[in-house]
């Protein structure tokens, strides 16, 4: 195949062809238009002409299999209907789906304020708190779906129990903010605060703290210190405990998982993460009790994404009302079009506009 | 860089949808900062009642907080109803938005994403501009985790029906990235793992150092390479199964057999080998002879061109250039002097052996060349018998060629050799997933008994006793100090300018007061230190202008923070940090009293002096 012939054929098929011949070979395709992209394969492939033309072939036949297969001979009346789009200059290759894309009225629909009404926890609020009675407990949930109620909710429960409880966080500013909140809720004489630089009310039942510093109590109590607060400690609140793949701080959050004595239930609360399970498994295996994981991946506040053009058009970002989740090219057509458009604009380089 | 869209028309189309409030994540505090400054002469004023509104819950704040009653950015909070939120801002402003945000005050906050995770407000709206973050100088795409703790800030609950994450683009966007992250799984977590000088000092205050193996065993990050160990496992029995065809033939261990035959039987030469007899002399200059080598011949000097082995001849050859321009064909051994001088000689495969470029070049520098030119000293080695007779010669007591599975062998060796390799590497590197963190820890021990903190017997010394209470970075560093004693006499206000030189991490640049002697003669002394003891710790940065900014906090009880903030051009966020930063380290040899009463007392003193102002009002 001499090279205008390659050329020609490329430029014949649609442009997610186009993309899924790119893939590997060109870097940042997703960013290129049609004739870009057939220009950097080309270029691209200039040493290896033969994977290319291989490649082509079979993506070529795959789609052509595609398309014949659910046209049954005896439904030979129909086949122009059926080529009839492929014949269509498509612009944009959108993947051919038969669901209209969600309207920018339909997007907007519910925005406001909620109707007040009782509080009710969530069913995996009341499944990590049922479970906590007796065992360790890893929660990951979405980002504002309730952690704290859980934290709040469990403290109480094992104060209620004269027991004493540790909550830390990985910063000292949501230590602050924290201390705040509970000072709030239990009454200040309940909670106290420790962390680097600040020591208030250090024999409080309910204390906040940097992970940090529990990590130094509990070495200082594994040597021989004795510190009443361990001895009736209750309850273990890590915070953020997604922090434990942090670089430079995660191992401070093994050693108090670790050191933690095995009379304090211990309560992980975490962002979502890919691997909780995991995180559960290490529990059981170095803790007495079997530990319950606790997941939920549906948002409390449903969430939509949009998206918005300089020009300050807003459209829905996804083809769906919601996050498509595991279906990240379900682009709406027309944020697509826009997007397109702004980086046709913005790339710096001089080559041939549309 | 601003997000392409303006930020006023942004906040004014946002309002106009009713998608306030909003987080609008920006690249950098620069961005944030330029955004907030395009408000100055805005007309989409707030309501007077909002606008009061703001005012009320601001003097509630102030009155907590009186360090940020002059804040530069108050006019622009309280007319248009929109802050910033960044790192480079004092704690106590942050507060003041954060609280704001929470009474439903403000319509929008300009942040960072580096804050996304610390904060704790959500809003109606998120705005992202970009895809990538800044880590450590290099920009890397967001994770599928850190773009839903983003838009996980969308959406209140109790407030809100449903969130909104509104993407933007900016110079810095892939789309790809972000709709990848909005709807993928987040990325599974890694046992982040270190073993650092106090830890292992306190883990052997507190137990044997034969139970150490089973307390390491207990971590996650063991737990995770179990798991990869157990997955080799599973491989290494697949393995195991395929090797079953090629066990135990005539010899049990048939396939090293095979291979040590394999390998004599190769290096017999097959054919007889010319036998060339050169003096050791030539043969050891011969490898120096290289194109480009300037040599001294019988007659004058000249520069080799190439060199091969010919045949015809009985010595081996050079091509040499001549300073007449001549090439000539030379053996080895009448080369008298190989000189310590090579010129850059491009080859080529027809004569004159070199490009046109290069022997002009050549031509000229021997032209050039000095009279005196050093020698270069060869050495002579004079056995050069590599030659693995032995082996050759016990070909014979193999039983391999007359071994009846010799075909069989021959045929399957490949396959199972390579097998067993595998086997070998995976049991190997199964052996050392289970025992890494063990080495690790015992690497640790060795320098900690070098240094004397531990006995031969892992147990701490006295000095290992009060050392595992300085538990925070750079820990060898400052024990190594407060052991060689460099402290003693130090007024608090140099000892907290070499904390905050060893606490600061940030290399971000500006311009600072200047230094005192004292304070950078010991600088100068800890730097030695520290170099020294970088095999077994990364030093840090210990800059001098920071040292100097801390010292002077602390030297000059009369300097006000909005003083403290004229002499450098470091944020005041930076600045707060750096000296909560040294607070703690400070705090940390407060705790060696008892045995290290002088220097306790001075870091105290110091800890007194750090408190005041905008550090004392704060939590």
């Amino acid at each position: 195949m001499t090279t205008d012939e390659l050329e020609k054929l490329l430029a014949q098929q649609p442009v997610a062809v186009l993309h899924r011949l790119a893939r590997g070979r060109v870097q940042r395709h997703f960013r290129a238009g049609k004739r870009r992209l057939i220009e950097l394969i080309l270029q691209h492939s200039s040493q290896n002409r033969a994977g290319l033309e291989s490649d082509l072939q079979a993506l070529v036949g795959e789609r052509q299999s595609r398309a014949q297969q659910p046209i049954s001979p005896a439904q030979t009346t129909r086949r122009p209907a059926a080529a009839l789009p492929k014949r269509m200059p498509s612009r944009g290759g959108e993947p051919e789906s038969s669901e209209p894309a969600v309207s920018l009225a339909a997007w907007f629909e519910g925005i406001g304020v909620p109707p007040p009404q009782p509080f009710v926890p969530d069913p995996w609020q009341e499944e990590a708190l049922a479970a906590l009675s007796d065992t360790d407990v890893v929660v990951s949930v979405p980002t504002g779906s309730g952690k704290t109620y859980v934290a709040v909710e469990a403290a109480c429960r094992a104060m209620e129990d004269n027991r004493s409880v540790i909550y830390t966080s990985p910063l000292k500013a949501l230590s602050n903010t924290k201390y705040t909140e509970f000072s709030r809720i239990f009454g200040a004489d309940k909670v106290g605060i420790l962390t680097g630089d600040r020591q208030e009310n250090g024999q409080a039942p309910l204390l906040i703290m940097t992970t940090e510093i529990l990590r130094n109590l509990l070495y200082d109590a594994a040597s021989g210190e004795i510190d009443v607060r361990l001895d009736t400690l209750g309850l273990v609140i890590l915070d953020e405990s997604q922090y434990i793949a942090d670089p430079e701080r995660g191992v401070v959050w093994e050693e108090t998982i670790i050191f933690s004595p095995s009379q304090a239930k211990l309560l992980l609360l975490s962002a979502s993460i890919g691997n909780p399970q995991d995180i559960a498994d290490w529990l059981t295996s170095i803790r007495p009790t079997a530990c319950r994981l606790v997941r939920h991946s549906k948002r409390t506040v449903p969430l939509r994404a949009g998206y918005l053009h300089p020009n300050g058009k807003l459209t829905p970002l996804f083809k769906t009302l919601g996050i498509p989740y595991g279906h990240a090219g379900q682009l709406h057509p027309e944020a697509k079009r826009l997007f397109f458009e702004y980086e046709e604009e913005t790339l710096p380089s001089g080559r041939p506009r549309r | 860089m601003p997000p392409s869209i303006h930020p006023v028309d942004l906040i004014a189309a946002l309002r106009q949808k009713h998608l306030t409030p909003v987080i609008v994540f920006l690249t950098s505090r620069r961005a944030c900062d330029e955004a907030m400054e395009s408000f100055d002469h805005a007309d989409i004023v707030l309501p007077p009642v909002r606008q009061d509104a703001i005012a009320a819950a601001l003097e509630r704040v102030i009155a907590q907080y009186p360090s940020i009653a002059e804040h530069p950015l108050i006019p622009t909070v309280r007319r248009i109803g929109v802050a910033a939120h960044h790192a480079g801002h004092l704690p106590s402003w942050k507060i003041a938005v954060e609280e704001l945000m929470r009474q439903g005050c403000l319509d929008a906050v300009f942040a960072t994403t580096t804050l996304a995770a610390g904060v704790d407000f959500p809003a109606r709206t998120v705005v992202i501009t970009q895809s990538s973050i800044r880590k450590s100088r290099d920009f890397t795409d967001l994770t599928i985790g850190e773009v839903q703790q983003i838009a996980g800030r969308a959406g209140r609950r109790g407030k809100d029906q449903v969130g909104f994450a509104v993407v933007t683009p900016s110079p810095y966007i892939d789309l790809g990235v972000l709709t990848k992250g909005f709807t993928g799984h987040p990325e599974a977590i890694d046992s982040q793992f270190t073993i650092s000088y106090p830890m292992v000092l306190n883990l052997l205050k507190a137990h044997p150092h034969e139970q150490i193996q089973a307390i390491l065993a207990k971590s996650f990050a063991q737990f995770q390479l179990n798991q990869r160990a157990e997955l080799l496992e599973r491989k290494l029995d697949a393995l195991h199964i395929q090797m079953e065809p090629f066990g135990p033939r005539v010899c049990t261990d048939w396939i090293t057999q095979w291979q040590t035959f394999d390998q004599a039987r190769r290096q017999k030469p097959s054919r007889h080998q010319i036998r060339r007899h050169e003096s050791p002399e030539v043969s050891a200059r011969f490898h120096f002879l290289t194109p480009g080598r300037v040599v001294g011949l019988t007659r004058g000097r000249g520069i080799v061109l190439r060199q091969y082995r010919s045949k015809g001849q009985k010595s081996p050859m050079v091509t040499v250039l001549r300073p007449n321009g001549a090439v000539t064909e030379c053996p080895a051994p009448s080369v008298s002097e190989v000189f310590d001088r090579v010129f850059d000689c491009e080859e080529a495969p027809v004569y004159p052996w070199c490009t046109t470029e290069t022997f002009d070049e050549l031509s000229h520098q021997l032209a050039e060349l000095p009279t005196r030119v050093p020698v270069l000293p060869i050495l002579v080695s004079k056995d050069s018998e590599p030659l693995p007779d032995a082996i050759v010669q016990s070909l014979g007591d193999f039983p391999c060629p007359t071994c009846p599975s010799r075909p069989a062998c021959q045929k399957d060796f490949e396959t199972a050799s390579r097998l067993r390799q595998e086997q070998q590497r995976h049991t190997k590197s199964i052996q050392a997933l289970r025992t890494s963190l063990w080495h690790r820890f015992q690497e640790r021990v060795e320098v900690l008994q070098k240094f004397g903190y531990l006995t031969s017997h892992a147990q701490l010394t006295s000095e290992g006793e009060w050392a595992r209470l300085i538990r925070i970075d750079h820990s060898l560093l400052i024990t190594e100090l407060i052991r060689a004693e460099a402290f003693s006499g130090a007024d608090p206000s140099v000892l907290t300018g070499i904390m905050a030189s060893i606490a600061h991490d940030d290399d971000r640049p500006g311009a600072f007061p200047r230094i005192s002697s004292g304070l950078s003669s010991l600088l100068g002394q800890v730097r030695k230190l520290g170099e020294s003891l970088s095999p077994y710790e990364d030093p840090p940065l210990l800059r001098a202008d920071v040292a100097a900014l801390a010292e002077r906090w602390i030297a000059d009880p009369a300097l006000t923070w909005i003083g403290l903030c004229r002499l450098t051009t470091m944020a005041e966020g930076d600045i707060y940090r750096l000296l909560a930063r040294t607070l703690e380290f400070l705090s940390q040899i407060h705790t060696l009293k008892a045995t290290h009463p002088g220097l306790a007392d001075s870091a105290s003193q110091a800890i007194a002096l750090i408190r005041r102002g905008v550090l004392e009002e704060l939590p």
